[in-house]
């Protein structure tokens, strides 16, 4: 189709673009200037585009979100309308030529590329570095227990594969025939390193360190009263239209008189129900830890159409052990606080 | 034993053509029209510089927010009587980018109407379509000449067209299934088939305002009407 409107357009005798980079200088360099930038001498919009040469701030996106804002114009992926849908005039083809063509702008090697940034799970560790709070909120409710906890996380990147974390988590339990206990836990702080990732046929796989502060209290049960040093290993993939993603981690206190040693594995499967940011995501994880495992099944939606905030609502059910817990209704809140929450002005 | 078989029926074929033209002169006798002419004093504004994609814009394009005769006379004006179906089917919308303006300037289509937007320029032009208070019903690309883009227009209400490549491109489309006409270069308009009765007729015009006036639509006798606007 494209072939007859270049030849049709030959016919009018002024040159045509036919590459994809001709395409870009002669169509979308207006507003996004010839070197992806978006600043242009005399610009004819708005809104300030997002500079494609900045890697920090190209290189986390999916390309799929950029083929769809090609395709169907800013307000698809929660952007500006002034971004118009090109998918009736360019073949699906030259659309993804396009979207290579931009990731040309950056150009450092060594960024993770968006395609490996999967959907967070409740439980299982992220291999791709973000810069993020999540807030993680948990109930659970027996008969004899009432336990209510909140994790509060903060997430920077630092490097191009980089990111560290603290965590402080707080917790409210009451068990019957004795006084409700709340207070801090032990604060948490990490980093992560992406070792590998791989942009067709997504996969990543990254390594992580975690130190457990002995800031909660042993004696009323909120803490463990030692120092923790918790190595990980965290991975993901897609296969079809599905997410895998699994972490596997050690926890070694320092004094193993008050804690043990234990091996904690995550796996998670999970599919998005439509392509926009903002989507349902359902998924399944399962969550062991040394000889117990709880099933969690859990639904994830972007609440904006950028998709930077979202919320995440689960069910842990321990199918192994861990009873004494029972089970628990779990979530998270995120926000994504360097990127746009609504479509910039 | 009466009147033959062919005479019978020869009888009954003169008998609905007479009924046919008399049901159909009743029809005519029984609408009136409406026609008029909308001048203004307001004076358009001179052509201005363009900048962006000479090659094709030219260096000057005039400014259409106001095009207007000598003697005052108004195009592009608007006028609709009030709760009168349009009898007619409006010709699907069609908006064509040429020369770095939109042509028509203004047109009128019913809602649901299909909307093909088309260009004859070698440039990026985009149509961005904003419904009453700014809400976007689609922004199209149109990068080639020859492309022809089907959208489509839902409820009524003003339908504002722009170009983000070349911003001082305007474009109206007056989405209504209401008696409606456009003004030409001569500032005319005429509405027919109107029956008759007591209407309000309003006029609007992308720039200039004008005010609603009552009108009595008198079977067979066109009614004349003027307006002024600023």
């Amino acid at each position: 189709m494209i072939a007859t409107f270049v030849f049709m357009a030959a016919l009018a005798a002024q040159p045509q673009p036919t590459t994809i980079p001709e395409m870009w200088d002669a169509w979308c360099a207006r507003c996004h200037a010839q070197d992806g930038s978006g600043k242009v001498i005399e610009p004819t919009i708005v809104v300030e585009p997002m500079d494609f040469t900045d890697c920090r701030v190209a290189s986390p996106e999916p390309d799929a979100d950029w083929e769809l804002a090609i395709n169907a114009g800013g307000p698809a992926v929660g952007l500006s309308a002034e971004m118009p849908g090109f998918g009736d005039s360019i073949t699906a083809e030259q659309t993804r030529g396009f979207v290579a063509h931009m990731r040309g702008f950056c150009r450092e090697t060594g960024w993770p590329h968006g395609n490996t940034n999967f959907p967070r799970p409740i439980f299982t560790e992220k291999a791709f570095p973000e810069n993020e709070v999540v807030i993680l909120p948990a109930v659970s409710h027996r008969s004899t227990l009432n336990d209510v906890n909140l994790v509060a996380v903060y997430e920077r990147r630092f490097g191009k594969r980089s990111m560290w974390e603290v965590a402080l988590p707080m917790a409210s339990h009451a068990t019957s025939g004795t006084a409700r206990r709340q207070g801090i836990g032990d604060v948490e702080v990490a980093i992560k390193h992406v070792l590998l990732a791989r942009a067709d046929s997504p996969a990543i796989l990254s390594a992580g360190f975690e130190v457990a502060l002995p800031t909660g209290s042993a004696v009323r049960n909120l803490g463990r009263g030692t120092t923790m040093f918790e190595p990980y290993l965290a991975a993901g993939t897609v296969i079809g239209s599905t997410y895998l993603q699994a972490q596997a981690k050690v926890e070694l206190p320092a004094d193993r008189a008050k804690a043990s040693r234990a091996f904690v594995y995550n796996l998670y499967a999970g599919r998005d129900l439509s392509g926009s940011p903002d989507t349902w995501t359902f998924g399944v994880e399962l969550n062991g830890e040394n000889n117990e495992l709880a099933f969690t099944p859990q639904l994830r939606k972007g609440l904006t159409r950028t998709g930077a905030l979202g919320a995440a609502v689960g069910v842990r059910i321990p199918i192994i052990g861990g009873r004494e817990q029972g089970t628990r209704l779990v979530s998270y809140l995120l926000w994504e606080y360097l990127e746009p929450v609504r479509a910039r002005r | 034993m009466g009147i033959s078989r062919t005479g019978s029926r020869a009888a009954l074929t003169v008998a609905l053509f007479v009924a046919c033209v008399c049901v159909a002169t009743q029809a005519g006798a029984q609408s009136g029209s409406v026609t008029g002419m909308v001048t203004t004093k307001a004076a358009g504004a001179r052509p201005f510089r363009v900048t962006i994609d000479q090659r094709v814009c030219g260096t000057e394009l005039p400014d259409e927010a106001i095009v207007a005769g000598a003697a005052g006379q108004l195009a592009n004006a608007v006028v609709t009587l009030v709760g009168v179906k349009a009898d007619a089917a409006a010709p699907n919308g069609m908006i064509l980018n040429e020369k770095c303006r939109f042509a028509p300037r203004v047109q009128i289509v019913r809602p649901h109407a299909a909307i093909t937007t088309s260009s004859t320029d070698p440039i990026l032009h985009t149509t961005n379509a904003q419904i009453d208070g700014g809400k976007v019903l689609f922004n199209v690309a149109v990068p080639l000449p020859g492309i022809k883009i089907k959208k489509a227009v839902a409820a009524a209400g003003l339908v504002r067209l722009s170009c983000n490549t070349h911003p001082w491109m305007r474009g109206w489309m007056v989405v209504t299934d209401e008696a409606t006409a456009i003004t030409g270069a001569d500032g005319r308009f005429t509405l027919s088939g109107v029956p008759p009765g007591s209407y309000e007729l309003r006029v609007w015009h992308e720039s200039l305002k004008g005010a609603s006036q009552r009108i009595t639509v008198v079977a067979g006798q066109p009614v004349s009407v003027h307006f002024d606007v600023k």
